[in-house]
């Protein structure tokens, strides 16, 4: 749903000066040992700069919904002053603001995100209960758009303006343009609870029918995991798809293959060991901003096909609101962005063979 | 005056004149691409559509005490796309609601890039502490999961179209900061902009005479960009029940679809326009941007 | 989105043969089942493992569960907790009333109180002591007696501690002492006498395990399966917003439930659930709180689905802000001032087609508002009657907002004291469909009377109701068999001590009348007498309008009539299945014997598994092809 982050990355490696972008880095091949260090450390520290703000932002953001957390978790039971006191005590909430905000801090450094209000278990158990669902969901998915956008898209750059190229172009932004709930929704009617003669194929929802072990049960959650898992790559291999192409569009006019394809290469050959490696650079970018995104991105399949992940725990945690909950998952998806999008500026160099070889 | 005008021509004519003379050349550019032509013949009817709803369906289609029909009717003569739950008909829901859902989109996405535009071109004409700190920010909002921070924000405030419109805008503007800060830096390093200076050009003027319009393009493409995202971010808060609950928009139809439980009573005929309407208009935008980006973006234009 | 459409020379490659693309997708989902499968590896056998020691330790029983008949409930809440002290949740209660015997129940038929772990219980003359007679026929899971000290030491705790206070506190506020004088013998001393002492909803749960715990606020029970109890089903296993399974309970005193399993399985959305119900992947579906219309006219002509309609426990109302106040007299809130006018309340009242709403919002499927009880309980129900009845009359309501001094202005729009045109804020909850479409249709019918409508919908209303800052609210209650809770929160009692507490208030209603009766009807203990003071107490908060029963929802589910052949209603003619006062429904439960459609959709399920993994084999085998003939091509 986020289609603004790749020309976020491409257009900001190229403005700034510290990445070497694809059109910065055709530089000398001496980039020292020492030159990468320094430029992994600054990096590193503007990712802890992120993190620290996110985690200010995780815990002032939702300080601003109304009302009194107390009283919410005492769910309107009746209670004394005192009592709401205590509870008040007990949550460090009777303390001033900043004083709070150190609190959390502190314990969040040692991976302790409090106790949530509405489960009184620790935010972390929940999280660490639900990653690995969401991780299924968004690890599946993840490297199949990946692999189908790659795919269509160095295909569809290498027979570009041709009829092929335009189908496949044209389907990749129509289903991006879907709204992926509804697309869901759509997949549930048709190929959960069949429309005339289709059959109802997939489960409706959930993650699994409970009560299978070993090779039943993962072939029960493979099968629960077939419908969410189409919906999210329809909705996302697009954006993978247009960005490949593009990047190798931008490559095929270089002069580099035409001087390849003088030394008699056949083209084939020229794609797969020459165009292909270049033009994946901004998708490789990409990919891990994707990777991050995901995670919190799926709140909606989940939503939409009961899948006991992060995204329901979220959503749940908002309509309370569970503070402590949606602070921990808020601060745990920025933070999944922060260290992909890190990840990725640290790769970049490494990767590009224009620096590396 | 008027003689003397024509015979030479003052500097603010010749600007026009350019100006008209870069917009035919840039219209018949975009002519040449088919898809964005036919987005924007997409687009022209969709709008024509939503501001004629008053006179061709009316605002009584709102109303649930003259409902016309029965709850949940198949399309029918009478009603082309069927009823809603209260007897309304779907037809007229789905034209007004895209008053709404495109009136969300402009606005939201009009928020967003004037906010992505300010910031971009101060922080890439100020340089300094100035464009360190707006960097900074910006980065840190482009780190945040946009939906997470827009449902957020959307439960954090009251429940109206002015929440939705605001939340995406807060959430979308860093790339067209990021994409703007570049742009003015790259037009700043031009050497007119070092002769306007000396000619004691003020901050104000050359941001808003020599930048502004150059990167006029850029925001023109990135906002029908971020429109298209902008309408189905309004049909995602409006599904997750964050939207106005008495207004009528794309997505708000889909989640009374929904809560009507049409999903598992086969009422496709309540679930299947809204969602087609979302489609098209993304879609739409998202094709008259790509024209527009690729008829001007310079890099591109070299190449062509 | 920002691809740069580039028209540089497009090159034509060789074609690529489709099946290269089915390798890599084939290819790429091999490594996800084999990849990913694994990280989801440690969160399974958690839950895995406790139905792998239970399956170890009953031997037999654990492997009959598997081969026996399953009841699956279809459930949307997320379990709050499963320790019963502090579990407020419908599912979370709902399965503790399953896993845990409570002193008394309610007969299916009517509601009348029978026994549950107490076979008898008597009144002192005095009113003030209770002695309880426990059955010596119930056990623990683990094999030990269920005793009077298991009673006495809950109903202690829950005095003493403030954590274990949390859930079921308020029905221990008025005991002076609890104490087991014999095995079989519970002695509940009062302060002040109490009608409701065969009422106690509290799950009794035993000592020896639960005299462990030591932080009863944080302790939630679900770190070891299976969990002892003593009801007719014992809970084996628990993963949060998957699955809770329970386990028949064979020796249950009553007789051991006829299913051998009972599930709660997730389906978060309504939709899901009940096309879940139309494959048989769940026998019952409930929704939440009931199905929609358009779900129960599908599903009617399904075969094999019976839909079943019952009258609800629930009243659904609009409650009045009538100037929120607390006990030491303080005022508080924004409620609008013109709403403390009897006249206006009452035109408001009338101002709203009851009818209109079972209609058209409920379809049919809820009977049309009139006093505070539900008819379900006949006994308490009461109606107005005659001219006191406010029905449906816009122009007399328009007479009375003029009497009371509201006039239309210029513009249509009715005037408040302070000049400016009355406009109330009606707080709704986001989660219920109901409210948002009765909301606009007062907007359209308060609209014609001139007055404006504000529909402030949130997840979560409690701090504007707390707080007072509202001026109508849709509200609800689930009516208790003994219907003591719902009238306890209009009484002065139950408003907030200070403007700073919380009170047990729904909203704010202070009336002398309403509290003298309250009292007497307490203390009386002569069913037919407090009956008649129960109605009493409805036709007084009828006259005072601040709570205008709009409908009384009937519960709409359906389940599978290939898998449960019967099952007990309550009231037994024509009544629900979830959410039943007892554990009726599901203990009665009878298995159809005709097929087993669950291991239908497994045998799909095995099907759907081997075509993916020929699939799968088919496009690394294309990949491999693929491989060869470009290595081929590249060698020539």
């Amino acid at each position: 749903m986020t289609a603004e982050a790749t020309p976020a990355l491409v257009e900001g490696a190229a403005a700034d000066p510290g990445t070497p972008g694809p059109a910065a880095g055709r530089g000398p091949r001496a980039r020292t040992a020492a030159a990468y260090l320094r430029y992994v450390a600054g990096k590193l520290a503007g990712a802890a700069v992120s993190l620290l703000a996110v985690l200010v932002t995780s815990f002032f953001l939702f300080r601003l919904i109304p009302g009194d957390p107390v009283k919410f978790m005492t769910g309107g039971r009746p209670v004394s002053a005192e009592q709401l006191a205590a509870y008040r005590r007990e949550f460090g909430l009777d303390l001033p603001l900043w004083r709070q905000f150190a609190h959390y801090c502190g314990k969040a450094l040692t991976g302790d995100l409090g106790t949530s209000y509405q489960f009184r278990t620790p935010v972390i158990d929940k999280i660490t209960e639900a990653l690995p669902n969401t991780l299924l969901l968004t690890g599946t998915a993840f490297v199949l758009y990946t692999a189908l956008g790659i795919v269509l898209g160095t295909r569809s750059a290498w027979r570009h303006g041709r009829l092929g190229d335009r189908l496949n172009t044209g389907l990749a932004l129509t289903l991006y343009s879907v709204p992926s709930f509804w697309l869901g929704l759509l997949l549930i009617i048709v190929l959960s609870v069949g429309v005339g003669p289709v059959p109802g194929l997939f489960p409706t929802g959930g993650m699994e029918s409970g009560g299978k072990e070993g090779f039943a049960y993962a072939v029960d959650v493979a099968h629960h995991l077939v419908l969410p898992v189409v919906t999210l790559v329809a909705v996302e291999y697009g954006q993978t798809l247009l960005v490949t192409r593009s990047a190798l569009l931008d490559e095929m006019g270089g002069d580099y293959l035409t001087t390849a394809r003088a030394k008699g290469l056949r083209d084939d050959q020229v794609r797969r060991r020459h165009a292909v490696p270049n033009a994946l650079l901004p998708t490789v970018t990409l990919v891990f901003v994707n990777l991050g995104r995901t995670v919190a991105g799926v709140i909606l399949v989940e939503t939409v096909f009961s899948w006991p992940g992060l995204g329901g725990l979220f959503y749940q945690g908002l309509s309370v609101p569970d503070l402590p909950l949606v602070q921990g998952l808020f601060f745990f998806f920025a933070s999944a962005v922060i260290v992909m999008n890190t990840l990725a500026d640290l790769l970049y160099p490494l990767l590009d063979p224009r620096v590396g070889r | 005056m008027t003689a003397d005008t024509t015979a030479t021509p003052g500097p603010r004519t010749l600007t026009r004149q350019r100006r008209r003379a870069s917009a035919a050349r840039f219209w018949k550019q975009y002519r040449t691409h088919r898809a964005g032509v036919v987005g924007l013949a997409a687009l022209v009817l969709c709008v024509l559509v939503a501001l004629t709803a008053p006179l061709t369906v009316g605002a009584d289609v709102r109303s649930v005490t003259d409902a016309p029909g029965g709850p949940l009717e198949s399309p029918s003569a009478r009603f082309p796309l069927g009823t809603d739950q209260f007897g309304r008909s779907l037809l007229g829901l789905v034209i007004w609601g895209s008053r709404v859902s495109l009136l969300v989109g402009l606005l939201a996405a009009v928020l967003s890039v004037a906010i992505g535009t300010l910031i971009g071109i101060t922080a890439g004409h100020f340089r300094g502490w100035y464009a360190t700190v707006m960097m900074r920010i910006t980065d840190w909002f482009l780190v945040m999961p946009t939906l997470v921070l827009a449902i957020a924000l959307a439960t954090v405030m009251s429940r109206s179209l002015g929440t939705i419109v605001v939340a995406i805008g807060v959430t979308t503007w860093p790339t067209t900061a990021r994409l703007v800060r570049a742009q003015t830096l790259a037009v700043e390093s031009r050497p007119y902009i070092e002769r306007a200076k000396a000619l004691g050009g003020g901050h104000w003027h050359v941001m808003s005479r020599h930048v502004l319009p150059n990167v006029m393009p850029l925001v023109l493409a990135q906002t029908t960009l971020i429109i298209s995202t902008a309408i189905l971010t309004e049909a995602t808060l409006a599904f997750l029940g964050l939207g106005d609950p008495t207004g009528v928009s794309w997505g708000g139809l889909l989640q009374d679809a929904r809560e009507a439980g049409a999903v598992s009573s086969g009422d496709w005929w309540y679930l299947v326009p809204p969602g087609i309407a979302i489609a098209v208009v993304a879609l739409a935008f998202t094709l008259c941007g790509r024209a527009v980006e690729s008829v001007l973006n310079p890099r591109l234009g070299v190449s062509r | 989105m920002n691809t740069h459409d580039l028209h540089g020379r497009g090159r034509t490659g060789p074609r690529l043969g489709r099946t290269r693309l089915l390798a890599t997708a084939g290819a790429a989902a091999l490594v996800l089942t084999a990849g990913l499968a694994s990280p989801l590896v440690p969160a399974a056998p958690r839950a895995h493992a406790a139905e792998g020691t239970q399956a170890g330790k009953d031997g037999k029983d654990g492997k009959d569960g598997k081969d026996g008949k399953v009841l699956t409930v279809a459930v949307a809440q997320s379990v709050d907790s499963l320790s019963p002290f502090l579990a407020v949740r419908l599912l979370s209660t709902s399965i503790h009333r399953l896993t845990y015997e409570y002193l008394t129940n309610y007969d299916p038929k009517d509601a009348h109180v029978v026994p549950g772990l107490a076979t008898k219980w008597e009144p002192s003359p005095d009113k003030l002591t209770w002695t309880y007679t426990i059955r010596s026929d119930s056990k623990w899971s683990d094999g030990q007696q269920a005793t009077a000290e298991d009673a006495a030491w809950t109903f202690n705790k829950m005095m003493t501690d403030q954590g274990a206070a949390t859930a079921n506190g308020s029905f221990v506020n008025n005991f002076e002492k609890v104490t087991a004088p014999s095995p079989t013998q519970l002695v509940i001393r009062l302060k002040k006498p109490q009608a409701t002492m065969t009422a106690l909803d509290v799950p009794i749960v035993p000592k020896h395990v639960w005299e462990k715990v030591d932080d009863f606020s944080e302790f939630n029970n679900d770190k070891s399966f299976p969990v002892v109890g003593n009801g007719p089903f014992v809970l084996t296993a628990y993963k949060p917003d998957s699955y809770v399974r329970l386990k028949a309970n064979k020796d249950f005193w009553r007789g051991a439930p006829k299913f051998d399993e009972l599930v709660f399985r997730y389906y978060k959305d309504q939709d899901a659930a009940v096309a879940a119900l139309r494959k048989g992947e769940v026998s019952f579906v409930a929704g939440s709180p009931a199905l929609t219309p358009a779900q129960a006219a599908s599903l009617k002509g399904e075969k094999d689905i019976r839909v079943n309609e019952g009258p609800g426990r629930r009243f659904y109302a609009l409650a009045t802000n009538p100037g929120a106040q607390a006990r030491n007299g303080k005022k508080f809130g924004d409620g609008h001032p013109s709403l403390l006018d009897e006249r206006v309340r009452h035109a408001l009242f009338m101002a709203v087609d009851r009818k209109t709403i079972v209609d058209k919002v409920f379809q049919g499927h809820a009977v049309e508002g009139q006093g505070y009880i539900p008819p379900r309980y006949p006994t308490y129900f009461w109606e107005p009657s005659g001219n006191r009845r406010l029905a449906y009359d816009p122009a007399k309501a328009a007479e009375l907002l003029d009497r009371a001094g509201y006039r239309a202005n210029a513009d249509g729009k009715r005037v408040g004291k302070d000049g400016k045109p009355l406009n109330y804020r009606v707080l709704c909850h986001a989660t219920d469909p109901n409210d948002k479409a009765v909301g606009k249709y007062l907007q359209e019918w308060w609209g014609g009377l001139g007055i404006g409508v504000t529909l402030d919908c949130l997840d979560n209303v409690t701090d504007p109701w707390l707080a007072g800052k509202y001026d109508l609210a849709f509200d609800g209650w689930s009516v208790n068999p003994d219907p003591d809770f719902v009238l306890s929160i209009h009484t002065c009692a139950a408003l907030p001590a200070t403007p700073k507490d919380t009170g047990a208030t729904d909203n704010f209603i202070c009336d002398k009348t309403y509290d003298e009766l309250y009292a007497k009807q307490l203390a009386e203990y002569d069913p037919a007498e407090r009956a008649n003071l129960v109605k009493q107490m409805e036709s007084r908060l009828y006259d005072l309008g601040y709570m205008n029963v709009m409908a009384y929802p009937n519960a709409v589910e359906a389940y599978r009539t290939d898998q449960i052949e019967s099952i007990t209603t309550m009231p037994a003619e024509a009544g629900n299945i979830y959410g039943q006062d007892g554990y009726w429904s599901w203990w009665s439960a009878v298995p159809a014997d005709s097929d087993d459609s669950s291991g239908g959709s497994a045998s799909t399920g095995v099907v759907i598994g081997i075509v993916a993994g020929v699939v799968v084999l088919a496009g690394l085998a294309g990949l491999f092809a693929m491989r060869r003939r470009a290595t081929a091509e590249d060698r020539e």
